[in-house]
């Protein structure tokens, strides 16, 4: 029997719980309702290679963590100026590709599926978290060096990026998620979170790293990358899916980290 | 095309043999050109002073919504000795302080954020309650060492050429490579791959951990398009049909990002080079220190590097 797009947007919604209308975040950016669906493939951002390779896998529907036109609203005015636009636009239409967004919901879960994938990813065990949904986690005692070797292996993030003393002594952890990047204030000694601008951010930049590190403060900053980040919480949402959508198969696709770093 | 006019430079020249007035005009092309500032050299200058100068000399219309303002310390304070740099830090501060300036102009915030309150209201989640160890610290600094701190950002970027894509073009050696009447374009004598390209840049700009790249390692970059800063997806999109390459400071990953990754996926043999948005700025403030001697004479003025925040793990 036939399913389509529409069905199981309902189906998340009602499996979710809680829906909050009149967002802009989770909604279709291509196809609708009525799009036939012959797989479903989630991926952290529907970059036009994640959307190719899930096509070639078979999955016309798409979830995508992030967005599709290259702006948090997925506004096409200045977007639709480029080519590249028309292209990807071009190659949806030709594979009856269905886009639905799904992040504001993912986030609004509790456990919210990002945050128990990274934690899953980088080994911080559950034990460890100071309180459920704290995000926050007492490690055995280790320098900065150490903790952000062992998260890059854990990753293999190429482009992982500290800021800090390396040879400080951390132990309390605050995780964030893509650009919900914590503060570094106050009783923490380290944040690792996906992606944040270097200054302007107050409490959560390395602007004030710099200034604990020349302090002899303990401050450590560790971003794995937006993608890194996020991308393990699509795993467990296609795992999620799978749960109650039979007809089709459900798969998770890698968009990958978008960097490299030269020698 | 150099950065700073053959005038300026000029003037840089003879700025170690200052003894007599000298009298200085700032020319930009297409900008009034101000009434020529009479600065005798003994005479002492105040913080407020040397503000008004650079105002005169910036060339390019002040605006009233800015965050070119005072951030800290008493601007009737006489400038004993200048320091530009790309952020305000501690340690820039105390580099500031050995090297016996009183007057810091930084191109990023002092105290963390773009409204530079030194006594800004909790973070996120409201848990971080008043005192911060760090602020109290750094606002202590301050007022101890009698600094006054200046934001340059605002202007100094609208000024043409850009003097952030200049300085980073001068460090790299492409001043002659200017496309004519692009100021933020660059043209190479010849291709380079996309690795060769930032690992000049790595070696060339003195990064450490903070650079990223996205796209074939092997692409053929002839034309590059430099965006310094904190680069807007619309800055992206309006550049990257003409280069090959995007230099740039900072972007979002779901905005920047993604769009060059879709483009190298649609087989065009592009890429972007993500240097740091600190990082970026770097030389355009060390050309901001040679600009400022070109009209001040009652005070040396230095430019101390922040370096790269970022290091990563092996």
């Amino acid at each position: 029997m036939a399913i389509m797009a529409g069905d199981v947007v309902e189906r998340i919604k009602k499996n979710l719980g809680t829906w909050r209308e009149g967002g802009y975040r989770d909604t279709y950016k291509a196809g609708g309702p009525d799009t036939e669906i012959t797989g479903i493939a989630t991926t952290f951002m529907a970059t036009f290679d994640a959307i190719q390779r899930a096509v070639a896998a078979g999955c016309n529907m798409i979830i995508p963590h992030e967005d599709t036109f290259w702006n948090d609203r997925d506004d096409v005015k200045d977007p639709s100026a480029d080519p590249l636009y028309d292209t990807k636009v071009a190659f949806c239409r030709k594979h009856s590709v269905a886009i639905f967004r799904m992040h504001d919901s993912m986030h609004g879960q509790r456990p919210d599926f990002t945050y128990v994938g990274l934690a899953r990813t980088l080994g911080f065990d559950s034990a460890r978290e100071t309180a459920p949904n704290s995000h926050r986690y007492t490690l055995p005692e280790t320098t900065l060096g150490a903790l952000a070797t062992e998260l890059k292996q854990r990753t293999q993030a190429k482009a992982l990026r500290v800021v800090g003393n390396p040879e400080a002594k951390v132990s309390r952890v605050q995780l964030g998620v893509g650009y919900a990047t914590p503060p570094v204030s106050g009783e923490i000694d380290v944040v690792v979170s996906g992606e944040l601008q270097e200054t302007d951010g107050t409490f959560d930049s390395p602007a004030y790293v710099l200034d604990a590190v020349s302090l002899g403060i303990a401050k450590g900053w560790i971003m794995l990358g937006h993608a890194i980040s996020e991308e393990p919480g699509m795993e467990d949402l296609a795992e999620w899916i799978r749960g109650f959508v039979k007809e089709v198969p459900v798969r998770f696709i890698r968009a990958g980290e978008p960097f490299w770093v030269p020698q | 095309m150099n950065p700073l006019s053959r005038r300026e430079f000029a003037a840089c020249a003879g700025a170690g043999a200052l003894a007599v007035p000298r009298v200085f005009a700032q020319k930009t092309p297409g900008a009034p050109i101000t009434a020529p500032i009479a600065a005798p050299i003994t005479a002492p200058i105040t913080a407020s002073g040397l503000v008004e100068r650079i105002r005169r000399n910036a060339g390019v219309e002040w605006k009233t919504d800015t965050v070119d303002t005072f951030k800290a310390g008493d601007p009737s304070t006489v400038v004993k000795g200048i320091v530009t740099t790309t952020m305000a830090t501690l340690d820039v501060l105390k580099q500031a302080v050995a090297a016996g300036a009183n007057m810091v102009i930084t191109c990023e915030p002092t105290f963390f954020a773009r409204a530079d309150n030194p006594n800004p209201p909790p973070g996120r989640g409201a848990a971080n309650a008043p005192p911060d160890a760090v602020l109290a610290a750094k606002r202590d600094f301050i007022q101890r060492n009698g600094l006054v701190v200046w934001r340059f950002s605002d202007h100094w970027r609208l000024r043409t050429p850009d003097p952030l894509a200049q300085g980073i073009a001068g460090e790299m050696g492409w001043a002659k490579y200017q496309v004519a009447g692009d100021d933020k374009h660059f043209r190479l004598h010849q291709a380079v791959t996309l690795a060769a390209l930032a690992e000049d840049l790595k070696k060339k700009l003195s990064i450490r951990g903070g650079i990223r790249v996205i796209g074939d390692p092997r692409a053929e970059i002839r034309k590059v398009g430099i965006l310094a800063g904190s680069t807007p997806l619309a800055a992206s999109l309006r550049t990257m049909p003409g280069v090959d390459a995007i230099i740039a400071g900072e972007v979002r990953e779901w905005e920047s990002v993604e769009y060059v990754q879709d483009t190298v996926t649609a087989g065009l043999r592009k890429g972007m080079i993500l240097l740091g948005r600190v990082v970026s700025e770097e030389p355009g403030m060390k050309l901001c220190a040679a600009w400022l001697r070109t009209f001040v004479g009652e005070a040396p003025v230095t430019w101390i590097p922040v370096g790269d925040p970022y290091w990563r793990p092996v």
